[in-house]
């Protein structure tokens, strides 16, 4: 945890942070008091179609994390939503209803619904799979389920479903106050959600998945997490649906359903939590209302509405409705609007830890005949190379050597052909980056790799994630960082710029920015993929004296790959020559750069 | 035995056919076409209403491509082209287009099923089997599709540009290969092959505003199992279409529906690359 007494480095925004959480909580309240005045106000049929649409806005709020947050897009939300309806439906139509089978109907379709969403994310998100593969096993999993329930026969009713079974005996006001609690306090909750420490990691697998696992945070798990949780909520949803139309039919369970709640979020605005509830109360209520009327209009209006949102603003109609209320403000009211900033931050310095390989005393990376091939074609052949704490070793070679590749093998269990690597004396085997990590590894992509849509600080917070466990409620108000990457970060003048969004960085300061995030995991072995590509004289310099220090006064054992053979001379304590996927020359700065051997290879000659 | 043969090739043969025009859009541009279930609607109805016109059904081929071309024409340019970087976001669009025309559809015909005079009905004498004469047709119809395509992709400078595109797109546009015309033509090209796959079809099933969507979700499978090669399509339909009729005919037609969806998500998360060789 993070020590009070330290000394402060920096410390950015503030004052608007309490303003926010008053606004928060008189909008909670709102909410609330809308949901238990409103049935005074509305007629009966209005009010049975908002109970309903108060349900279907729970699935839009949801679907929201996944997709508008995490980037998932799922088609197959609607599948455990009729899990949480047949549940209720089947053991009611089955049991008879008593209390007992009510609150078992419920539990079972929690538990069914969360094991099916495992199921689906261990699918989903294997590794190796495109992106698209979620789409895959997100529209497979709604037709398996609608199938399922089609061909169910009399026990699922097929295709008519189950109606009229017996169910909790409330009024409809009471349906829709419920409802409508139980809605508003979601929200809520989802707000604090995504504001807390932990709802940031969400957008930050968003953003750059790739980071975050070389991070050390399991995407995997994170992603299947949300999803089991989403789906438990969805089944939630379902239930009360059940329970309160008495009517279940295998279309709820349909991709066509499915697709209708992205259809909600897409329009009232993904990453937005009201945006889709809005969005689906909104389209739900005028379905009912003018889908009588004017069926096919309506529907065609709402797909009209879809395409032009996705095609022209595909944040949705909210954050137009939130900037035009800004302008408004702004121009008319004469009134300054507070615009939502960070929480006040204080950025500290971390208790120094012993690095993983100082306590071991093994090789910080060990590497036997290595050997990496697309199809007929070797990149890599016979590779043994050692490295220990405190060297800095360069590979250096001509394009195509295979550096880069050596380096993706190192960071990846997965990459390589054959061989064996240990790092800190813990052999990868075929572990992903995320347990490569773990054994105390750190690698900075040859591209600036953060994540442009946080700010400075969360992206340095989101690196400490495996030190400090996030919290799901609120946001930390220190940041504590291990000394390396205070260095880089005082040394860039990131510190003055912590509540500034990454995308708005220079390509030097992203890089800096980078190398910091990497230093925060204090890493014992890092791999640098031309960290200086780029830069200007002064920050080459800068990167050049921290890594030396680095590598002194921490012991850390750095790989670097590196065209600029000046820079490499002046900071490395062993140089490695790469040829045609073979180590050539493994020795110190002197022997290598006074070879004969290495000027062939620069000059284009045969070694 | 022989029918049953018979039963895979044909199946294999309408599921090319109808994928086809997906294919070549996915390969090609990286992007799935959602509104391709629509557009197979759309020829479905462009062979009602020629048939409603009392012109012969060997009409409605040539009017449902064109039909479908220009309107695949018009889609790139206003939906499909500003979605090129965000591949996920075009296949939500194409969805959203998919009802549009859909809906439109219902507007002017209702939602009622309609059925349409079939060219070639009766049965043929297969090895001493009858057989569906038209299922036959689709046989000769899909070989036809491949080899029209091959020829297009292999034998024309179009071909020649597009097969570019597939490989690298940047260093196609680098050597002066105008990939936005590539993209243009491939869209439309498929849409067109869409529509007239949907006329083709009518023979088999009834038409209705959804009668594309239930053909989508195989055919998306059976492009994501092929990549961007005719080849792997052919194998992917022979393979998975063949796993559907067996498994309907042996344990369940509701399995056998479910089939393709199921073995292509298997497939994939064991062999990403499915059926394509790299």
């Amino acid at each position: 945890m993070t020590d009070r007494h330290a000394p402060v480095i920096a410390t950015v925004g503030g004052s608007a942070a309490s303003k926010l959480q008053f606004g928060f909580l008189a909008a909670t309240l709102f909410g609330l008091a809308l949901v238990i005045l409103a049935p005074y106000a509305l007629d009966t049929y209005t009010m049975n179609v908002l109970t309903r649409s108060l349900l279907y806005a729970i699935l839009a709020l949801v679907l929201d994390l996944l997709w508008g947050y995490t980037g998932i897009l799922s088609y197959g939300l609607s599948a455990f939503f009729a899990i949480g309806a047949y549940a209720l439906g089947l053991a009611s139509t089955h049991l008879g209803f008593t209390p007992l089978i009510a609150v078992a109907a419920f539990a079972a379709g929690l538990v069914i619904a969360a094991l099916v969403a495992a199921l689906t994310g261990w699918l989903a998100f294997g590794r190796g799979v495109t992106p698209l593969y979620v789409s895959v096993v997100t529209l497979a999993l709604p037709i398996v389920v609608k199938q399922g329930l089609l061909s169910g026969g009399v026990f699922t009713g097929s295709s008519s479903g189950l109606s009229g079974f017996e169910s909790f005996d409330l009024e409809i006001e009471t349906w829709f106050r419920m409802g409508g609690i139980a809605l508003v306090i979601l929200t809520a909750l989802c707000w604090i959600f995504v504001r807390s420490d932990a709802g940031r990691v969400l957008i930050a697998v968003r953003e750059n998945e790739l980071r975050c696992r070389y991070l050390g945070i399991s995407t995997v798990r994170v992603k299947t997490w949300l999803m089991i949780v989403t789906a438990m909520i969805a089944a939630v949803a379902g239930y009360a649906y059940a329970a309160y139309t008495v009517v279940v039919a295998p279309e709820l369970a349909g991709f066509e359903f499915g697709t209708e709640i992205l259809i909600w979020v897409a329009l009232g605005g993904r990453g937005t939590l009201l945006g889709p509830v809005i969005g689906a109360l909104v389209i739900d209520l005028g379905s009912a209302y003018l889908g009588g009327s004017i069926p096919y209009v309506w529907k065609l209006v709402v797909g009209l509405a879809f395409v032009a949102v996705i095609v022209v603003m595909p944040r949705g109609f909210l954050p137009l409705f939130s900037s035009a209320w800004r302008w408004l403000a702004a121009t008319v009211l004469r009134k300054p609007v507070a615009v939502a900033m960070d929480a006040g931050l204080r950025l500290v310095c971390a208790p120094a830890q012993e690095t993983i390989s100082a306590a071991s005393g093994a090789p910080s990376v060990e590497i036997r005949q290595l050997s990496k091939r697309f199809g007929s074609l070797k990149v890599l052949e016979g590779i043994d190379f050692a490295a220990s704490p405190g060297e800095l070793v360069s590979l250096v070679g001509p394009n195509g050597a295979g550096k880069t590749t050596m380096m993706r093998c190192i960071a990846d269990g997965a990459e390589r052909s054959g061989g064996e690597i240990t790092i800190t004396g813990h052999d990868i085997a075929r572990l992903p980056p995320e347990r490569c990590v773990a054994f105390g590894l750190g690698r900075k992509f040859q591209t600036a790799t953060i994540f442009d849509a946080l700010s400075v600080a969360d992206c340095l917070r989101i690196a400490r994630t495996s030190h400090e466990t996030p919290s799901f409620v609120h946001r930390e108000t220190s940041l504590a960082l291990p000394q390396a990457a205070l260095d880089v970060i005082t040394a860039t003048g990131l510190d003055r710029m912590l509540g500034v969004e990454a995308r708005q960085l220079s390509h030097g300061e992203k890089q800096a920015l980078e190398l910091a995030m990497v230093l925060a995991l204090e890493p014992s072995v890092l791999l640098l993929d031309e960290p200086t590509a780029g830069l200007t004289k002064s920050e080459r310099m800068l990167i050049g004296s921290i890594l030396t220090r680095l590598v002194r006064d921490h012991a850390l054992c750095v790989l670097l790959v590196e065209h600029d053979l000046d820079f490499v001379r002046e900071i490395s304590s062993r140089i490695v020559v790469l040829h045609q996927g073979r180590i050539v020359l493994d020795g110190t700065v002197d022997e290598v750069v006074g070879s004969a051997l290495v000027r062939d290879i620069y000059a284009g000659g045969h070694a | 035995m022989t029918s049953q043969i018979l039963d895979i090739l044909t199946s294999a043969a309408i599921l090319y056919v109808v994928a086809a025009g997906l294919l070549i859009v996915f390969g090609v541009m990286k992007i799935i076409n959602f509104a391709h279930g629509g557009f197979l609607t759309m020829g479905g109805y462009c062979a009602l209403a020629t048939a409603d016109l009392g012109l012969s059904p060997l009409f409605a081929i040539p009017i449902s491509f064109l039909f479908g071309a220009v309107v695949g024409m018009v889609v790139e340019r206003l939906i499909v082209r500003p979605l090129y970087s965000r591949p996920l976001d075009a296949i939500l669009a194409t969805w959203g287009l998919g009802i549009i025309i859909g809906q439109l559809i219902t507007l002017i015909y209702d939602r009622g099923v309609h059925f349409v005079q079939s060219p070639i009905s009766g049965a043929v004498d297969v090895m001493g089997e009858s057989y569906s004469q038209y299922r036959l047709v689709m046989l000769v119809v899909a070989i036809l599709f491949g080899v029209v395509l091959a020829a297009v992709l292999h034998g024309t400078r179009l071909g020649l540009m597009t097969r570019a595109v597939i490989m690298n797109e940047d260093l196609a546009r680098g050597l002066g290969i105008d990939s936005g015309l590539v993209r243009f033509v491939t869209f439309s090209l498929g849409a067109g092959l869409a529509s007239l796959a949907g006329t083709l079809i009518t023979p088999l099933s009834s038409v209705d505003p959804s009668l594309g969507i239930s053909w989508l979700v195989n055919a998306f499978m059976l492009v994501l199992v092929s990549g961007s090669s005719l080849v792997s399509l052919g194998i992917a339909a022979v393979v998975l279409g063949g796993a559907q009729v067996l498994i309907s005919s042996y344990a369940n037609p509701v399995y056998g529906s479910m089939a393709i969806v199921i073995l292509a998500a298997v497939l994939l998360r064991v062999r990403p690359q499915g059926f394509a060789n790299d």
